[in-house]
């Protein structure tokens, strides 16, 4: 018999017999404890006395010892492994078999064949009616073996059930199951010292059997561990409980209530209570509650057998969900996301074919195509059924379209016979736009039930997700794709624009450019003419971005060839215009500024075409506005005579300290944080301050004063700066490049500075 | 987010649109489907009134070219008038008053195509 606090789990037992030493001292302990059981019996016998108080007793405490070394021995041995309950049936079955078996022999042993013949009085079983003292040695014996195997089979059926009850364990299970093992054995102590020979139990013993058997009621419903079982295993377990209760109800809870009307052990309890008291109570509750246990369990089991394949449906839909989820994350390769969507309605039980049909985003039609099929060919859903005319329809309506009789409707072309009974067409949509379609077919009619409709909506709207973000993903990647063809084109921009600038005599030169976009419809260039001439252009391209870029370099290759052959700057603005007439877009124009030095003769020619006109300043600090006339390029897309009769061209002579400062609208529509443009006079005030300083440095201070307007902000259009120093005498050889870094994230300008050699 | 705006208002058989705040890249779309209107429309005689017009970018300056050989092919035309200063500035250095018939007031510039009906 167990303590109460030893029947607590089987972690104490093995806590307890940890090592090999406690258990051979256990071992030691169970056996010289039976014996001396055994030899108090024999004892008794051989004096043929019953025994005193207090020597009852002690032989009573020696049982408990006894009992309770059993059980920590075999909560030893079946450990908690979480086996599946049709193993636990089998082992609890296999166990009972052996040992009622065993009983049974032992009981039939020497047992008189006309039992019931006999007359009253006469105790069959081999003990004194008044004292309970054994009357003969095979008495004492069969006692002592039928005692341990009744025990020892209730205790491992305790021990075993305990991992069914336990199965999804919470706080308040594991406390009740525990508490019905210990009110089990408050009740089995409470005659400690009843002789056998009293057989009626008292008031107070049949209180004290309540509470154990109430938590036996709450114990025996913890049947959780049968929704999990497969179809076959509940067979199997209903199986094994049917025998393992036929088992049971044969050893009985008492020799007079024969539950089945025979007995597997005849007078079982009668021996266990000669034996030890307590040790018949406790086994006699082992084996109700056993009886209770397999009774729920069988109805139960039963109970659920039908609904077993909805049950299995239903795991099977979670867990191909929880595969799509895990694709959501995964998948970088459409047509694999495609197959495992198509595949998983039906991997899940909830159909027999699918198919997925998606919008063709690259046709841009609405068209659907079949990316990919399960449980059907690609040429039999073509054949069988109009997919587009379908998912046209299923795009009309909220949720999703159902034909209950896919026969019957006219886009469906198959018979009954061809699997295709019903059909489901599940939009899949994703903020208010429909990626495509799954379709899902079942070979019965009105196939679909409301459960299967809603684990199909669920796959449908992970399987959005997926779609929608392998599309995001190559959204993504041809985004990358844009803006490394953007970084490309950036340099290949950066390479139109003046790698070096020229160093003539007697000038210094600064020019820089910054796009706002990656690139730009910025322009400025140099060339050195014949004659000691020199040519610069500065050109703005309406507009900016991609667009402006392409006209930026049409603009270079015009300089390029004819500024050669250009005998004025006229001549080439008029020639430039009438070979960007033919090729501008209608909205698109350029204004620029040509012009020359002539280096010998120290004049300086240009004529303005729609541009912002060029600043001087003369050494004096006098600023004028160059705003010769002069339209666009491409706005005259005619002849070219109205662009030829309205330009002029202007000619200064160059004084030393003459600075011309050429710029696009960037510079001067800048603006404050306050919305304030720079403007015309704040340049012509930061020039006339900054005069003196030559060329990079006078360049750097005008694009400082524009900054610190600006607030620090970044350009929102393109801005170029160009200036020109005349100085009129060579200066010492000082001739320097650098590069200057962005300032505030702004891409890099190239900002060129070559002072005259020699 | 956009500071721009298109006013549409009928006067003697001529569509007046009142440009509101800044016309730039990001702008130019709609004075375009303002003009793209008046083609469908097929309203040839177009005032363009400027007055609340605070600045003009070279691709708002753009629109105009795009429509104004459309609009004169139809025997229309297309007349801005009520330019600020700053913003007759940058039509002025463009060479834009060459090419289209830039007036001070909307009356005047209605009265224009009273006094020379060009529809035909």
């Amino acid at each position: 018999m167990p303590e109460p606090n030893q029947s607590s789990s089987d972690g104490f037992a093995a806590t307890l017999l940890r090592s090999r030493v406690r258990v051979v001292v256990a071992v030691v302990v169970f056996c010289v404890t039976f014996l001396i059981g055994l030899g108090g019996h024999l004892l008794a016998w051989y004096l043929n006395t019953a025994s005193g108080p207090t020597a009852t007793f002690l032989f009573q405490v020696n049982m408990l010892i006894c009992y309770g070394t059993l059980w920590l021995l075999l909560a030893r041995r079946v450990r908690s492994r979480h086996a599946p309950p049709a193993r636990v049936f089998w082992n609890t079955m296999f166990a009972g078999a052996l040992f009622v078996g065993l009983g049974y022999l032992v009981a039939r042993f020497g047992r008189p064949p006309n039992l019931d013949m006999l007359p009253p009085g006469i105790d069959v079983l081999g003990f004194d009616h008044d004292t309970g003292v054994p009357l003969a040695w095979a008495t004492v014996v069969k006692m002592n073996l039928l005692s341990l195997l009744a025990a020892a089979f209730v205790f491992v059926l305790l021990l075993r059930f305990r991992d069914l009850v336990l199965v999804k364990r919470t706080r308040s299970s594991q406390r009740n199951w525990y508490l019905m093992l210990g009110l089990m054995v408050v009740a089995a102590l409470f005659e400690f010292m009843k002789p056998a020979t009293v057989g009626t139990f008292t008031l107070w013993q049949q209180l004290a059997l309540i509470p154990p058997v109430v938590f036996m009621v709450v114990n025996a419903l913890r049947l959780s561990w049968i929704v999990f079982l497969s179809f076959k295993e509940k067979m199997l377990s209903i199986g094994l409980c049917f025998v393992l209760l036929v088992l049971l109800f044969g050893m009985g809870i008492d020799d007079d209530i024969s539950l089945l009307g025979y007995d597997v052990m005849p007078g079982v309890y009668a021996y266990l209570r000669h034996y030890s008291y307590p040790l018949a109570t406790f086994v006699a509750l082992g084996v109700f509650f056993g009886i209770l246990y397999c009774t729920t369990a069988l109805l139960s089991l039963l109970f659920h057998l039908p609904t077993t394949g909805d049950f299995q449906q239903k795991a099977g839909e979670v867990a191909a969900m929880h595969s799509l989820t895990h694709l959501v994350n995964q998948v970088l390769d459409p047509k694999k996301l495609f197959a495992s969507v198509a595949a998983t309605p039906v991997e899940a039980g909830s159909a027999q074919a699918a198919w997925l049909a998606v919008a063709d985003a690259d046709t841009g039609t609405l068209r659907p195509q079949i990316v990919a099929t399960h449980g059907i060919t690609l040429t039999r859903v073509n054949e069988l059924v109009d997919v587009n005319a379908l998912y046209q329809e299923a795009l009309t309506t909220p949720d999703f379209l159902l034909l209950d009789q896919a026969p019957a409707d006219h886009r469906i072309s198959a018979r009954p016979g061809d699997g295709l009974g019903s059909l489901l067409v599940m939009p899949l949509n994703v903020r208010n736009e429909t990626l495509g379609a799954l379709f899902v077919a079942k070979e019965v009619t009105h196939g679909f039930e409301q459960d299967d409709i809603a684990a199909i909506s669920v796959f449908a709207a992970q399987a959005v997700l997926a779609l929608d973000n392998a599309r995001l993903l190559e959204e993504r990647i041809e985004r990358e794709r844009l803006a490394r063809e953007m970084s490309i084109a950036r340099e290949v921009q950066q390479k139109l624009l003046p790698q070096s600038l020229p160093a003539p005599e007697g000038l210094s030169i600064a020019a820089a450019s910054v796009s706002a976009l990656e690139v730009g419809g910025d322009y400025y260039d140099f060339i050195e003419l014949e004659d000691d001439r020199l040519g610069f252009i500065v050109a703005d391209v309406s507009g900016k971005g991609t667009s402006a870029a392409f006209y930026m370099a049409e603009m270079q290759g015009i300089f390029h060839s004819v500024s050669r052959l250009a005998p004025s700057p006229v001549d080439f603005l008029a020639h430039a215009n009438q070979a960007l007439a033919g090729s501008l877009d209608k909205n698109v124009f350029i204004s620029g500024i040509y012009g020359t030095i002539d280096l010998k003769r120290e004049e300086l020619t240009l004529a303005r075409a729609g541009h912002c006109p060029a600043a001087r300043i003369s050494l004096a600090g006098e600023a004028t506005l160059l705003s010769s006339k002069g339209m666009g390029l491409g706005l005259d897309r005619g002849s070219g005579v109205l662009f030829r009769r309205t330009i002029c061209e202007e000619c200064h002579t160059l004084r030393p300290g003459d600075v011309f400062v050429l710029y696009t609208d960037g510079v001067v529509e800048s603006r404050s944080p306050a919305g304030e443009e720079y403007g015309y006079d704040r340049l012509l005030k930061a020039l006339q301050n900054h005069r003196h300083e030559d060329a990079d440095d006078l360049h750097q201070s005008l694009l400082a004063d524009l900054h610190a307007f600006m607030g620090n902000k970044e350009y929102d259009d393109d801005m170029t700066l160009v200036v020109l120093k005349w100085h009129g005498v060579a200066l010492p050889h000082t001739a320097q490049t650098e590069q200057a870094s962005a300032e505030n994230g702004q891409p890099a300008l190239a900002e060129v500075e070559v002072l005259q050699p020699e | 987010m956009s500071n721009f705006s298109v006013g549409f208002l009928k006067d003697d058989g001529v569509q007046v649109l009142t440009l509101h705040g800044e016309l730039d890249a990001h702008t130019a779309s709609e004075l375009e489907a303002a003009l793209q209107k008046c083609l469908s429309d097929q309203d040839y005689n177009v005032v363009v009134d400027g007055e609340k017009l605070q600045y003009i970018s070279s691709a708002g300056l753009g629109v105009f070219m795009a429509y104004i050989e459309e609009i004169r092919e139809h025997g229309g035309d297309l007349k801005i008038c009520g330019l600020q200063p700053k913003v007759y500035n940058v039509f002025d250095l463009l060479g834009f008053p060459m090419l289209f018939d830039i007036v001070e007031t909307q009356a005047e510039a209605i009265a224009k195509f009273a006094a020379n009906p060009t529809e035909g």
